[in-house]
């Protein structure tokens, strides 16, 4: 008696993403060098506010997707650290921390200025290297502490620097004819939004000094939509078992639909993930051979372990096929841009974060989307810094349970912050749910 | 030697439990031994003694499941399973009918609710520490200078008088340290901790609902104190088998049964688990 080794299945990733890393990387380093060029540099969190910037003419830095960078490529203790020596407790969602860091670091400028336990220099290049910010602009959904963000970021940089708010009501569908995309409130809060970001480009063209480019909108606004259009048909593919992409897959391509600048080369990625996806299907070819589970995630990601969790999943052959972070967000209603008066689209996408609605909207979106990728089962990933996704995540299981009769599970993790993570805590508990899956379907 | 028996062992945190069924099904053997963490001497040890006592050889073994925290370091072991899957299995197997098993062990805790076929219907588990397990009461012991196994009868002596809120070991240690610093009896001191850890169980049964019958499995459910608060904060009976440290052990065992016997019955009530690869 004695245990096989047996070879551990790994996903079979879609190579057209591959393409992601490099148009993310092109981004930032030209970011890096915006001073070098006389570019202003516009800080932002929360809504992917730059089609705006781009029209506008400012190179824009987000602060969470800097975050998930550095913890992508392991690279956040030093921000880390130094948002720690600077006032701002583990407690404190990590990317905030981890941005913040960045701008303490930004702050500070030369490495000989520097002091205290942040001096891990090879590491701390990347964390140090944003440009410092002409202005500030803070447009985050759901959840207080984005809010607040870039006010605390103002106030490391000494309140000098100017700041605009963009303010983004939580849409409860409370009311009887509320809920998704419909209702009163909904029609306001699209209006509201849209008002502002008419503020907001008058504030960008003080800031500039320069007419707003409103064509130029219209033209990124155009790719985006294409962009976006490209990406939820390529979701549409995977709706079958065995699965041609993953959640992993959409993993990859959130920084290219949430921050980068639109254009054909946006179009061009996602016609390539589309494509692929389109072609596997059409050669039976699996993004994890073998698959017996489909299952749905909940919670923002784990950037420390992309991978890990990719080949974790996939070693127990269970295809992570939709999540709320992925499915839920990044311009995933593109039916709402007009690209000939596109600000109301646009303030309706900045309203539709996944964590910007009622309970009940948020069971509705994921109740939907077990059903229509075929879900055994839902994982929820704690996320512990960030409040704003884990704070439904107990009345979402429950509702999958009762609703739907699946599996649930939880285990803890962050979005940047490591030390969160217990493997041997996801590892039993996926295993426990995978044999829950298993005894019914034998019942069954 | 006919390989007719099976055997199930529980490789849990501090202790290792090894259940031998005979063909029927009945308990030959069971042993229960304290080790260091997840100790494969200890494992070896434990399933020796179980042989021993059952008068057979490992030859007689036909199959073996393993489970708990280091089941994969069990090598003989055909298949392993969760604690989750075969506490569930043990416990409906010991108690028929049970719809929750809390089970407290070492290092972790357990609330698992189990449908009218005595399938896994939901399950939570504690969070990231030692809050609520026999860890944490092996430190309050410490801290008051009491043996472990005397602790939940110190507790029954306590009254209410003093409250400790925190369930990080660690930080509850600091709090009875200032406890006794301040005078407070040490017996409510001990209730106090208890009555805590119940409160902290019954927010891990919320998660996966209240249901009943209840049934505590794990080396926690010896301590009559905390059972007693348990079911007081729960409103509800809570039963605990007789050897409630092998219900997993015991559970594994079934397993290895079903899978020996090639009966295809649910898994716990009837139905095998897939045991192939």
């Amino acid at each position: 008696m004695s245990l096989d080794v047996v070879s551990k299945p790994k996903p079979n990733r879609l190579q057209s993403t591959r393409a992601a890393g490099a148009m993310v990387k092109e981004y930032w380093d030209r970011l890096f060098t915006a001073p070098d060029r006389g570019a202003q540099v516009v800080w932002y969190n929360g809504s992917a506010l730059n089609p705006i910037f781009q029209a506008a003419g400012i190179e824009w830095c987000h602060g969470e997707a800097f975050s998930a960078r550095l913890a992508a490529q392991h690279l956040e203790g030093p921000a880390q650290l130094a948002g720690e020596e600077y006032g701002y407790v583990g407690e404190l969602c990590s990317y905030a921390r981890t941005h913040l860091g960045c701008a303490v670091l930004t702050q500070r400028g030369k490495e000989s200025e520097q002091s205290g336990v942040v001096g891990m220099v090879d590491q701390e290049v990347l964390a140090s290297k944003l440009p410092s910010p002409d202005f500030f602009v803070n447009a985050y959904a759901g959840c207080s502490t984005g809010q607040q963000w870039d006010e605390i970021s103002f106030r490391v940089f000494g309140k000098d620097v100017p700041l605009f708010k963009v303010s983004l009501p939580m849409l409860w569908a409370a009311k009887p004819d509320a809920g998704y995309l419909r209702g009163r409130e909904w029609d306001n809060a699209s209006r509201y939004v849209a008002r502002q970001l008419h503020d907001l480009i008058g504030f960008l063209e003080q800031m500039t000094g320069r007419p707003f480019d409103w064509d130029k909108l219209r033209e990124s606004m155009g790719y985006i939509k294409r962009a976006a259009e490209l990406r939820r048909e390529g979701m549409e593919l995977c709706k079958g078992a065995p699965t041609p992409a993953t959640y992993w897959d959409w993993i990859a391509s959130i920084a290219p639909i949430n921050f980068l600048p639109g254009d054909q080369a946006l179009v061009d990625y996602f016609q390539g993930v589309r494509d692929e996806i389109a072609q596997r299907l059409q050669d039976g070819t699996a993004a994890l051979p073998g698959e017996r589970y489909r299952l749905y995630f909940d919670g923002i990601m784990n950037w420390n372990r992309l991978g890990w969790l990719a080949n974790k999943f996939a070693e127990h052959d269970a295809a992570v096929v939709v999540g709320r972070y992925t499915h839920n967000a990044f311009w995933q209603e593109p039916h709402l841009i007009d690209p000939d008066d596109p600000i109301l689209g646009m303030a309706q996408h900045y309203l539709l974060c996944p964590t910007n609605h009622g309970s009940h909207v948020l069971e509705e979106l994921m109740l939907r989307d077990c059903a229509d990728y075929g879900v055994d089962g839902a994982v929820f990933h704690a996320t512990r810094t960030c409040r704003a996704f884990a704070n439904p995540q107990h009345v979402l299981a429950t509702a999958a349970q009762r609703e739907l009769g699946i599996q649930t599970m939880f285990f803890e993790g962050d979005v940047a912050d490591d030390s969160y993570y217990k493997d041997e805590v996801l590892e039993s508990r996926l295993e426990a749910m995978l044999e829950a899956i298993d005894v019914r379907r034998m019942a069954a | 030697m006919s390989a007719d028996h099976v055997m199930g062992v529980d490789l849990g945190s501090t202790t290792a439990k090894t259940v031998i069924l005979d063909a029927d099904g009945r308990p030959v053997a069971t042993s229960v031994l304290r080790m260091g963490a997840v100790s494969r001497v200890g494992v070896k040890a434990s399933m020796d003694r179980a042989l021993a006592d059952a008068g057979l050889d490992a030859d007689a073994i036909g199959r073996m499941v393993s489970t708990g925290y280091g089941r994969r370091l069990i090598a003989d072991a055909d298949r392993s399973f969760t604690e989750i899957t075969c506490h569930a299995r043990g416990a409906a197997t010991l108690w028929p009918g049970v719809r929750l098993v809390i089970d407290i062990g070492g290092q972790d805790s357990k609330a698992i609710a189990v449908d009218e076929n005595g399938f896994v219907d939901r399950f939570a588990m504690n969070d990231r520490c030692a809050s609520g397990t026999g860890r944490f009461f092996e430190v309050l012991a410490r801290a008051l200078e009491v043996d472990l196994e005397a602790i939940g009868g110190l507790a029954l002596e306590g009254s209410d008088a003093v409250a400790v809120s925190s369930m990080c070991a660690t930080f509850a240690e600091t709090e009875v340290i200032s406890l006794l610093a301040q005078g407070a009896a040490i017996a409510d001191i001990a209730a106090s901790v208890h009555r805590a850890v119940a409160a902290r169980t019954v927010g891990l049964v919320a998660q996966v609902g209240p249901r009943e019958p209840v049934v505590m499995t794990g080396g926690v459910a010896k301590n009559a104190a905390l059972v007693r608060f348990l079911s007081e904060a729960l409103r509800l009976e809570v039963a605990v088998p007789d050897e409630p440290q092998i219900s997993g052990a015991y559970g594994a065992a079934l397993l290895a049964l079903d899978d020996l016997r090639g009966v295809r019955v649910p898994p716990t009530v009837g139905e095998a688990l897939p045991m192939a690869p």
